[in-house]
């Protein structure tokens, strides 16, 4: 840590001596997702991409790297920074029934996902292993066979616990027959989360783990209630999600939501954890001149970052969803412009 | 003669490469005081010269400020009992 001395010398050689210490921060990282967890190495070849979402449900048998995935090895490799979110969500595979299988000469048995989570109105209701299951320890097989990939890869990642737990509660949840509101949906999984956590971390990890526990961040309230200091404590980073769905929005405004809920809310510990963006986008129907909307994201963040608070140190562009680039090459070359752009650089 | 003293303090505590830097330091020395010196000669005749007046400072005091990073810091300004640096990150 570089520190700075200041000495006070009077007329007759008395001194008197001071210093400050002070950190340079390394670079943000500009990072990326390509829409189906796709291989995204032909988008990022070239460009100052050096961070990666990924997503995988612990229901699925091949979660490091994934199923059909070398090239995940190969980024990882190459120093791309992982953010890898493993979700209690179950993916939709047509059967959720119970699960067998042996990890590292272990055989275990885990029953099928007892959860709904994203429970809006007239839609099908996700399943997932439930908060309850997690807690109960029926889970504990996932977590194995997870981990016993995880130590084949040769690198260390982010492991970020749910993708979004307030789009997972904002309709309440229900587990075996037992439906919860919001607000208990989020202590629950606070449990949950603490529980897997310390499971991960009472095992020999690889060397750069580091977790983090998954919000949108849209919702004051449950941003607040799913980041108590107790499980802070145990995390690496803050994480939230941006998106640009309004000609009104702004980036700095866009990426400071959040940013000022944790400030204004959060305990020390908390606001000592610097921020991942696991997702952020533009959505073109709002916003058809997605190029110059991304083109004010490195100013924004560089202001974010100079403000006090946690400082944000990696945002992945999600082109997917209500971040798909459309056209695609214009915001490729915009995205390779940003990142080319401090602080990125 | 009394030491000095002094304090510092940067504008923040981590900076992005390329951001500006302030430091800001708080010094005085009891012994330093500005004294303003008024001479008027005067003859044999009784007739004086217009006084003139000239200030100095006892026990002045020089600040140096150095970094073990290699960063330059320039003076930007000083009013004699706060001095403000500046440097880039």
């Amino acid at each position: 840590m570089p520190r700075v001395t200041v000495t006070v010398r009077d007329s007759g050689g008395r001194t008197a001596t001071t210093s400050v210490s002070y950190t340079v921060a390394p670079p943000v990282l500009g990072g990326y997702y390509l829409s189906g967890n796709a291989d995204p190495t032909a988008d990022m070849a070239g460009g100052n991409f050096r961070s990666l979402t990924q997503y995988r449900s612990f229901a699925d048998g091949y979660v490091f790297p994934g199923y059909q995935r070398p090239w995940l090895v190969e980024l990882g490799k190459a120093g791309v920074q992982m953010n890898m979110v493993l979700e209690l969500k179950h993916y939709g595979a047509p059967t959720f029934g119970p699960q067998s299988f042996t990890v590292d000469g272990t055989s275990y048995t885990v029953p099928a996902p007892a959860m709904t989570i994203q429970q809006r109105p007239g839609t099908t209701w996700p399943r997932a292993y439930g908060y309850g299951q997690v807690l109960a320890g029926q889970c504990d097989g996932l977590l194995a066979r997870a981990l016993s990939q995880y130590r084949t890869l040769g690198f260390g990642v982010n492991i970020q616990l749910a993708s979004e737990l307030d789009t997972d509660h904002e309709f309440g949840t229900t587990e075996a027959g037992k439906a919860y509101t919001w607000a208990e949906s989020d202590a629950r999984a606070v449990q949950a989360m603490t529980y897997i956590v310390n499971w991960f971390r009472a095992r020999p990890l690889p060397a750069g783990t580091t977790f983090s526990v998954g919000v949108g961040g849209f919702d004051r309230a449950c941003f607040q209630r799913t980041h108590p200091e107790t499980l802070m404590a145990k995390l690496n980073y803050l994480q939230w999600n941006v998106y640009a769905t309004s000609p009104t929005h702004t980036a700095l405004a866009r990426f400071r939501r959040t940013k000022d809920w944790a400030v204004a809310d959060l305990g020390p510990v908390a606001l000592s954890r610097p921020v991942i963006i696991a997702e952020w986008g533009v959505r073109v129907a709002e916003i058809p001149d997605q190029a110059r909307w991304i083109g004010t994201v490195p100013a924004a963040i560089a202001t974010l970052n100079a403000e006090r608070g946690p400082r944000i140190v990696r945002t992945n562009y999600f082109n997917s969803g209500w971040g798909t680039l459309s056209p695609k090459s214009s915001g490729l070359a915009a995205l390779r412009a940003a990142y080319a752009t401090r602080p990125y650089v | 003669m009394a030491a000095p003293t002094a304090t510092a303090s940067l504008n923040a505590s981590t900076y992005q490469a390329g951001d500006p830097m302030t430091l800001a330091v708080r010094y005085g020395d009891a012994d330093t005081r500005p004294v303003t010196v008024t001479i008027v000669v005067t003859d044999a005749q009784g007739n004086s010269s217009a006084p003139v007046r000239v200030t100095a400072v006892i026990d002045p005091l020089t600040l140096a400020v150095t970094d073990d990073s290699g960063r330059t810091w320039t003076r930007a300004s000083d009013n004699g009992s706060v001095a403000v640096y500046q440097a880039v990150a």
